[in-house]
């Protein structure tokens, strides 16, 4: 696992999973197995499965997260950059592409029967997406109350959602500091 | 100035965003609302444009959005800007990985950030449905398509590919 990749080798390599992903990031897991475990052995299995469990629980956008761990287990910090602006590039440029193909039938009745439709599949999307979350968001009870507490926020104020978060996280290490004194006492 | 506003949002998205592709989404409504840059509609259309376009959903959304709201240099920020607490953040926890996913703080944190992320998308799904409530017709076909979700998992280009067609065929034959 010595054998250093070159940064133009790596970029390609980004370029093509960034062009696999299709819909989310969760494919992408195996598709690094395939091309940094198994073909090129450059990481090991388990590397991996770290990288891809830790990227999950930081924030912003899980591919990119963990491209940039591979990128920089492979190259350091030149590897990461690079890694992130091969695994973005393919997305970029194709809704740059398409965007401006669409601005200018967005107002036939073609696309705007299209885009009806595609927003009833956009809900049911999202409703999906609330519920995959749902299933993993709960350790216990009082978790309940801060994602009511958040939703209420959210539906009934104009605040930001990063307030909270921020709060929420704060919430996160209060109650859990107080559980850990409440359990040494 | 418009630039700098859209670096700086899109910095607080990759930095606050927790949980994936969608999880850039309530962050999104909430900039449309606040900068008028786009519509809750418009919104709705990057979302399935970024579902059916190569890449991450969230690399899409910043990219669209920020073409939206500042073209091309617009977008080149906005992705950028979304990437780079990531490249930070990992830059620091590689060194201290085994350390990091044990520490009582990082626990307690995504403990808290869980239910939250989960509230912000929840939020946002109810008020897409909410503001289509009076078109029966989308209702309809939306909960005749949420319960089919609900009984076997099916692609994101499935659903949009189907109600795209849907759409297609009832406005340009004037069926309703």
């Amino acid at each position: 696992m010595n054998t250093k990749m070159s940064l133009l080798r790596l970029f390609l390599l980004f370029v093509k999973i960034g062009a696999i992903l299709l819909g989310g990031g969760y494919v992408i897991l195996p598709v690094m197995k395939a091309e940094f475990v198994e073909k090129n052995k450059l990481i090991s299995e388990d590397d991996l499965i770290d990288y891809f469990a830790i990227s999950q629980s930081l924030p912003g956008i899980i591919a990119a997260n963990i491209s940039i761990f591979v990128g920089y287990k492979l190259r350091r910090t030149i590897g990461a950059i690079i890694a992130v602006i091969g695994v973005t590039f393919a997305p970029f440029w194709s809704i740059v592409l398409l965007a401006s193909v669409i601005s200018k039938y967005l107002h036939t009745d073609f696309m705007q029967g299209i885009f009806w439709g595609v927003g009833i599949g956009v809900m049911v999307l999202m409703v999906q997406a609330t519920r995959e979350m749902w299933a993993k968001a709960f350790e216990d009870k009082f978790a309940y109350l801060i994602f009511f507490a958040g939703l209420g926020v959210m539906l009934f104020t104009n605040l930001s959602p990063v307030l909270v978060v921020i709060s929420s996280a704060i919430i996160g290490v209060i109650y859990k500091s107080l559980i850990n004194r409440g359990r040494s006492v | 100035m418009i630039f700098v506003h859209l670096f700086y949002e899109f910095f607080k998205i990759g930095l606050f965003s927790f949980g994936g592709g969608y999880a850039t989404i309530p962050f999104l409504y909430h900039i449309g609302e606040v900068y008028g840059w786009f519509s809750a509609v418009d919104l709705e259309r990057m979302i399935a444009i970024a579902s059916v376009t190569p890449g991450p959903v969230g690399v899409n959304m910043a990219t669209y959005t920020g073409l939206t709201s500042g073209g091309l240099v617009g977008s080149l920020i906005a992705t950028t800007a979304i990437t780079i607490p990531s490249l930070i953040l990992i830059v620091i926890i590689s060194k201290i990985l085994k350390k990091f996913r044990e520490n009582f703080y990082v626990k307690a944190v995504i403990y808290g950030l869980k239910p939250a992320s989960c509230a912000l998308l929840a939020s946002v799904a109810l008020q897409m449905i909410l503001s289509k409530t009076n078109d029966i017709y989308a209702m309809g076909i939306f909960v005749a398509f949420l319960t089919m979700s609900f009984l076997t998992k099916k692609d994101p280009l499935f659903y949009l590919g189907i109600t795209g067609l849907i759409g297609l065929i009832i406005k340009t034959f004037h069926i309703i």
